[in-house]
């Protein structure tokens, strides 16, 4: 079980994308078990994040990391529900780029640091409607919003999306965080939004802040 | 008509005849493979009855290589661009350049580097400013600033194109966004001047409904077409500069081909603007080598093969947040290289903290910038009157000197260029006079244009139609919900 364990690591330390599947399905044929699997596959993406963030290691390693997860784990994952067993997280963070915008790499960058810091991340992915953030902050029980604009145009779709969560009557049930290279502290504290990061990593700091975990 | 630089030098090639050849044949592997996606049911419908193979569902066209290389023949390789005055006028070919202005989002503070929202008013003084320069012969779009305080963000194309038309008799370039097209183009002909349209790529391999619908409307009112793809190296394209010049060729041949499809011999400015990524932070990495290299394998291919002028667009932005020696050397080392490689149009005045902000000091200060990197492509003259062998047989030896003849002081002038801006003086008149920066002095040639550069003004039925064009633009978007 340890050289499963190992070879969990190893596969995303290495980036290896193409091995993900195989190591992870070795790994639970094997016998190993899925909790201690899914320990092994964020303690690694973990390390890559802290690489990250002291520019030892750089977005291409991150991003690729972050695709060997997305491989490894739902078969992981699929092992921990059939076993019944449920994973501890550091909380819920419904993540998304906002209706209008198709860009992805910053919200990618924080949706990988926040899955490596512990958190479990509901990633809705580019040009998200308002309705559908609020949809997946209500099914998921979210603790957290996080929305990116990168156009000036868009920024103030989350405005809009905040607008839908006061509607909706579960503004005070999520902590909102926004972040793009249009906005600032003033636009983030205009539109109502709990916090604002300039990069990724401080992005995760502002999310752990609000949230009240220690770093 | 403008000048803008004669090209006498040999453009510098950086691609062999073989592997121009590979690029484009990669190209058209892409373009018949792959194909490209248009978010237009119209627009696929001409390239379909034009011999593409189609998929509406997922919007793509495969594009055969005889139609692309027979679209490619149909561009010109020279156009004229009618301004509000003939001598501005552009003539667009492959052996003159061009220099433009480029946009940022908001007004620079040269002391601190702070950037604050510009208002319409200093929108006008920015256009007004770029027209008071020698060099910069074209005006982009939403230029110089793209966030303006007493401006709806719908409302800004249309008000900025009305800005230059007010404050600049020069040639300007259409946008594309939410259907600011129809009022820009509007504008353009209230003013009699055209416009350079655009179609604009969301890579990769994809332009948008807005990019096709403004292509539509921009040639329906006989417009060249400014085409450009737009990626990231390592994000929407390939991370190498051979295979994000493919992916970024293979877009603009589809733009090119849509448009010689629709209306055969339509001009195109095809436009470079690839940016490497930056690894550390997922943002733009201007100033990079890797976008030098792009822009010169572009030039070359279009120069040689496709006989497409070039516009190239990197240069426009630095990642300095300064005007400093980072900001001078990141844009004109890529104005410089895109200038010897052969671009007819090079974006380069007044950009400050990337894409962010502009500056009127910064521009002045570019504008003598671009007439130095212009002069290179001028090259010099070699005849008897300027190699001059009578004189030196005439002035021998030292003490012999050249000060006081005819000839020095007849060709002087031009064989060089005098910046306004830069500071020249001895090092004790500059410490007499105040240590002077290039930005003291910048400063004051801001304020000189100001206080005397008078654009021709539009008549007051241009005027009118202008304000009744802006009035059924906000109609328009207030029925749309925009407003």
């Amino acid at each position: 079980m340890a050289d499963s364990i190992q070879s969990l690591k190893d596969v995303v330390l290495d980036f290896d994308i193409d091995r993900a599947e195989e190591v992870a399905r070795n790994a639970i044929d094997s016998g190993t078990d899925p909790l201690l699997a899914a320990a092994a596959l964020t303690d690694a993406i973990r390390q890559v994040g802290d690489a990250f963030g002291k520019g030892d290691l750089f977005l291409p390693d991150l991003v690729c990391a972050s695709e060997v997860l997305k491989k490894a784990f739902p078969i992981v994952n699929d092992a921990i529900e059939k076993k019944g067993a449920t994973q501890e997280s550091l909380g819920k963070v419904v993540i998304g780029t906002v209706f209008g915008d198709i860009h992805s790499i910053g919200k990618g960058m924080v949706s990988t640091l926040l899955y490596a810091a512990g958190f479990k991340v509901i990633d809705l992915g580019i040009n998200v409607k308002g309705e559908d953030f609020l949809k997946a902050v209500k099914d998921e029980n979210a603790n957290v919003l996080a929305m990116s604009a990168l156009l000036t145009t868009t920024a103030m779709e989350q405005k809009k999306v905040i607008e839908g969560l006061k509607e909706a009557g579960i503004r005070d049930r999520v902590k909102v965080v926004v972040g793009g290279s249009p906005i600032n502290q003033e636009f983030a504290d205009s539109i109502g939004a709990d916090g604002y990061g300039s990069t990724a990593p401080e992005g995760v700091k502002v999310v752990k802040r609000l949230l009240g975990i220690k770093d | 008509m403008r000048k803008g630089f004669t090209r006498k030098i040999a453009p510098v090639k950086v691609l062999s005849d073989t592997q121009i050849e590979y690029i484009h044949n990669s190209s058209l592997e892409v373009l018949e493979k792959t194909g490209v996606k248009l978010e237009s049911e119209r627009a696929l419908k001409i390239l379909k009855e034009n011999g593409c193979i189609i998929d509406f569902e997922s919007k793509i066209a495969k594009f055969p290589g005889w139609l692309v290389e027979e679209s490619v023949r149909r561009a010109p390789s020279s156009f004229s661009v009618k301004a509000r005055i003939p001598e501005d006028d552009l003539r667009i070919s492959m052996s003159n350049l061009y220099f433009m202005p480029a946009a940022g989002a908001k007004l620079h503070d040269e002391k601190t580097g702070s950037l604050s929202v510009a208002t319409l008013k200093e929108n006008d003084q920015g256009v007004k400013i770029c027209d008071g320069l020698d060099a910069a012969d074209f005006q982009a779009s939403y230029c110089p600033y793209f966030e303006l305080k007493d401006i709806e963000p719908v409302m800004l194309l249309a008000e900025s194109q009305a800005s230059i038309a007010r404050n600049s008799t020069r040639v300007s370039r259409g946008a594309q966004a939410t259907d600011s097209f129809i009022w820009e183009a509007q504008i353009a002909n209230a003013a009699g001047k055209q416009l350079i349209g655009t179609m604009e790529g969301a890579a990769p391999l994809c332009f948008p409904e807005d990019a096709v619908n403004a292509a539509f409307e921009y040639m329906d009112n006989g417009f060249p077409i400014w085409a450009t793809g737009g990626s990231i190296m390592g994000g929407s394209s390939p991370v190498t500069i051979a295979g994000a010049t493919v992916t970024n060729n293979a877009e603009i041949l589809a733009a090119i081909t849509f448009i010689q499809c629709y209306r055969p011999g339509n001009a195109v400015l095809a436009n470079d603007f690839v940016v490497p990524m930056d690894m550390e932070s997922g943002n733009l990495f201007f100033g990079a080598i890797g976008a030098g290299f792009h822009q010169m394998a572009f030039n070359q291919i279009y120069r040689e093969l496709y006989r497409i002028p070039t516009c190239n667009a990197m240069a426009a932005f630095p990642n300095s947040k300064l005007i400093d020696y980072q900001n001078a050397f990141e844009k004109t080392h890529l104005a410089l290289s895109a200038a010897l490689s052969g671009a007819s149009m090079i974006a380069f005045i007044g950009s400050v903290s990337q894409e962010l902000a502009w500056s009127p000091l910064q521009a002045v200060i570019d504008n003598d910038a671009v007439n130095i990197i212009g002069r290179y492509i001028e090259g010099f003259e070699i005849n008897d009157l300027t190699i001059a062998s009578d004189l030196i047989a005439e002035v021998g030896p030292s003490p012999g000197s050249f000060l006081g003849k005819k000839h020095t002081r007849e060709n002087w002038r031009r064989e060089s260029y005098i910046p306004k801006t830069f500071d020249r003086l001895s090092y004790q008149d500059w410490a007499r006079s105040g240590k002077p920066s290039v930005i003291d002095k910048a400063r004051n040639s801001v304020e000189e244009i100001i206080k005397k550069h008078r654009p021709q003004p539009l008549s007051e039925t241009q005027e009118n139609q202008i304000q009744g064009i802006l009035k059924e633009a906000r109609k328009y978007y207030e029925k749309k919900g925009l407003l």
